[in-house]
């Protein structure tokens, strides 16, 4: 049950419109899946997204994390127990970046040294050297760089589950197959549901374990990569996966090979 | 007395007090005064306030001042709200300004109806008179005096209509001002009246743009323009002595306010008010400084 | 000037009182501006309104102010130190609101999403990022304060308006000058320590 993330029948009303963001939405993702909600700009994956850790609050159905309902636990501690990726990243210009990946566990109130030594693994992790980053402000970093220190500090209290919201959106092409990959491999690694969302078709073959399509506040399919060519549940899914047309097939999960060397 | 030899002069307590006395000046709630001194807005009211605030503070007081208020009634309000503990106030004009009552010559007289009466219904105490008379009074300079013969008030009732007044808007309105002499004297309907700051008054006598000016019988100019004062012949104005005026709660706390300001009261006379009015307002010295010498050389005949 | 280099001790003491006066009504200003300035940046509709009243009350001159606090509070420290705090208001939350509003939102939501609580996000994330707007504001209305705190000369006997308004009525025109020169002196240095502030107060 470690960061297994359940939405029920969840619905969140626009104000002023006749149209739900949300509408009855129902899906599991299961302990250490990475899941992509996959969806055009404006479908509300965005939204839904940022039900799990009570920054946008629900109309109606429920949300569960480690099979407690999210509105029965206290935000802020509920936040501290799940990451949170943006795609702007969000990091504190006027803290090291060291302060800035030492944020929730220091909220934690985790002791110094514990600390520094979690800062120091988490920058290996992500692939940047400990003694040449640690000391540096964000205005001293690349994009790709930025966004692997927006990751680390996202996982630094070792949470269940990870939410990452367009993350990788505002680096260029090059850098972003690099950080897919570590994603990936990072995420194997620890476990970590994560909840990844995205307007890419590329990007969700390449990272999902499953693929959840949204349009207009609904969920269209919710299947493992290759079942959404193989029998893509609307003309929706149909259209986006290009179903049918197999050079996009092969381009889809040779590029899911790549990434993930070799199975699926 | 030069400015710089006064500087010089500054006494050791003196500066202490002073510095000690900067958070005073601000009124901060922290630290309170312990007696608090007005002035009106003329150079007489600066110099004598300025004198019972450093006798006072020679006698180890901390002394905050609220010096420059801008009429009689605003230093009577004050005084009634506890803005101020005491300040310089003359018989002739509590006589009429603020009992309205009529004028009286005698200045015993006068001194007892004003201390009787503020003492009944405003609280306020009338501490020992000073000799100095600043009694209202018309000035001319020598030359129209010789030109239109103008010796006494009945000379300048008579010749009013070819003469222009320089003054001050108190004198238009207060009853002994110029409205009294109209009745009393009769006539007194100048050609143009025009009314000044209280301290460009003379300038525009001097600058021959009034042949009359009303005065007051201490004020520096006379001695140092050559001014001449008409006579009252008719004894119409009011005697007006100054004397410190204090409130009861403040006498109450700190009775030792009576002991200091009485002892240097009776020391102002006519021709120190003069000579100190003449140093402010022509050798341009500090009220401050004119107040020091005066209580230093009062210090020196004891 | 010969009047400062003549009385050195009581232009000190009376500048020594302007500087506790602005001191003193700053500290209570912030006081309210703070809570005030946060108010109106978290209720962006309300925030117009807010600071639109503020500027119209900085425009009532200040002898008008002063007339008018004098006749409720009476002479001295109080009516002066009452408008001075009053007039403080507009720059201080103007630039309060400036500061909070500058901060980069997305780092307000990862902020939240990491789980910093709603004063933690204010303390740790916002402030030291709005700290060099404010401090800016700080400086704008000191400045303005040294400016109208001269007329503490003319109802409190407060400061070195003291020198200016006394000068007034003495004719006494070095008195002034004298005045005049320490204020404005008071004002550069004032301003020169505050940017100093600021320039340290800002993210690398």
């Amino acid at each position: 049950m470690k960061g297994q993330i359940r939405y029920e029948h969840v619905t969140i009303r626009y104000p002023g419109s006749d149209r739900n963001a949300v509408d009855d939405v129902s899906f599991e993702c299961g302990s250490g899946e990475l899941v992509v909600l996959l969806g055009p700009s404006g479908c509300g994956k965005s939204t839904l997204l940022r039900t799990v850790n009570r920054l946008v609050p629900l109309d109606a159905g429920h949300v569960f994390v480690d099979g407690a309902d999210v509105t029965q636990r206290d935000a802020v501690e509920l936040r501290r127990s799940i990451g949170y990726v943006i795609q702007a990243i969000g990091l504190f210009p006027h803290m090291t970046v060291a302060q800035n990946v030492a944020v929730v566990p220091s909220l934690l109130g985790w002791d110094r040294q514990a600390i520094a030594r979690r800062v120091d693994d988490l920058l290996r992790l992500v692939g940047l050297d400990p003694d040449s980053y640690r000391t540096r402000r964000p205005s001293q970093l690349s994009g790709g760089e930025a966004q692997r220190i927006g990751v680390a500090r996202a996982i630094a209290a070792r949470p269940h589950a990870l939410l990452m919201d367009e993350p990788f959106g505002a680096v260029d092409a090059v850098v972003r197959s690099a950080l897919q990959r570590e994603l990936v491999r990072i995420v194997a690694e620890l476990e970590t549901t994560t909840l990844f969302v995205t307007h890419d078709v590329d990007e969700a073959f390449r990272l999902a374990d499953r693929i959840v399509v949204m349009r207009a506040g609904r969920l269209e399919q919710v299947a493992q990569p290759h079942e959404l060519f193989e029998h893509p549940a609307t003309a929706y899914v149909a259209e986006i996966v290009h179903a049918g047309d197999d050079v996009f097939r092969r381009y889809f999960l040779h590029g899911r090979e790549l990434l993930r060397g070799g199975s699926q | 007395m030069s400015s710089t030899s006064s500087a010089a002069a500054v006494s050791r307590a003196r500066a202490l007090a002073l510095l000690g006395a900067a958070p005073t000046f601000s009124g901060c709630a922290l630290r309170r005064a312990d007696v608090r001194v007005g002035s009106k807005n003329f150079t007489e009211s600066f110099v004598i306030a300025e004198i019972y605030a450093q006798a006072l503070e020679n006698a180890g007081m901390r002394v905050a001042r609220l010096f420059n208020l801008g009429s009689t009634q605003i230093a009577i309000a004050a005084m009634e709200r506890g803005n101020i503990d005491c300040y310089p106030e003359y018989t002739g004009t509590a006589l009429i300004d603020v009992l309205h009552l009529g004028p009286i010559a005698d200045s015993r007289k006068a001194y007892a109806v004003v201390s009787q009466l503020f003492e009944e219904r405003y609280g306020i105490v009338w501490l020992k008179p000073s000799p100095m008379n600043d009694s209202q009074a018309l000035a001319t300079t020598r030359t129209v005096a010789a030109q239109k013969r103008l010796a006494t008030l009945s000379d300048v009732a008579i010749a009013a209509p070819s003469l222009r007044l320089a003054t001050i808007q108190e004198f238009l309105a207060r009853p002994d001002g110029l409205p009294g002499l109209q009745r009393y004297y009769g006539g007194f309907q100048f050609r143009e009246v025009r009314t000044y700051d209280i301290a460009l008054k003379y300038r525009a006598l001097l600058e021959g743009k009034a042949e009359i000016a009303s005065a007051f019988s201490t004020d520096g100019a006379i001695v140092t323009d050559s001014l001449v004062i008409l006579r009252d012949d008719r004894h119409f104005w009011s005697a007006y002595n100054v004397a410190p005026v204090v409130r009861k709660a403040a006498l109450t706390a700190r009775p030792q306010i009576a002991r200091v300001l009485n002892a240097v009261s009776p020391s102002i006379t006519d021709r120190a008010a003069q000579t100190m009015n003449a140093a402010v307002e022509n050798s341009q010295q500090d009220p401050a400084d004119v107040a020091a010498a005066f209580l230093r050389s009062m210090e020196a005949r004891r | 000037m010969n009047y400062i280099l003549n009385h050195p001790l009581r232009v000190a003491a009376l500048a020594a009182g302007h500087l506790e006066l602005v001191a003193v009504a700053l500290v209570v200003a912030l006081a309210i501006a703070l809570p005030l300035g946060l108010f109106a940046a978290r209720h962006p509709r309300i925030a117009p309104w807010l600071l639109g009243t503020l500027g119209a009350i900085y425009t009532i001159p200040s002898l008008a102010l002063l007339a008018v606090l004098v006749r409720w509070v009476g002479l001295g420290f109080a009516p002066i130190f009452v408008a001075l705090v009053v007039y403080a208001q507009f720059m201080l939350t103007r630039n309060i609101v400036a500061g909070i509003a500058g901060v980069d939102q997305a780092q307000v939501d990862a902020a939240r999403g990491l789980g910093m609580s709603p004063t933690q996000v204010l303390l740790r994330v916002e402030f030291p990022q709005a700290l060099p707007v404010m401090i800016g504001g700080v400086r704008i209305a000191a400045i303005a304060m040294i400016a109208i705190a001269t007329l503490g000369g003319y109802v409190g006997g407060v400061g070195l308006g003291v020198l200016i308004f006394n000068g007034l009525t003495l004719h006494q025109p070095q008195m002034i000058v004298a005045g005049s020169l320490a204020a404005s002196a008071l004002s550069i240095v004032v301003d020169m320590l505050l940017r100093l502030g600021e320039r340290r107060a800002a993210t690398p």
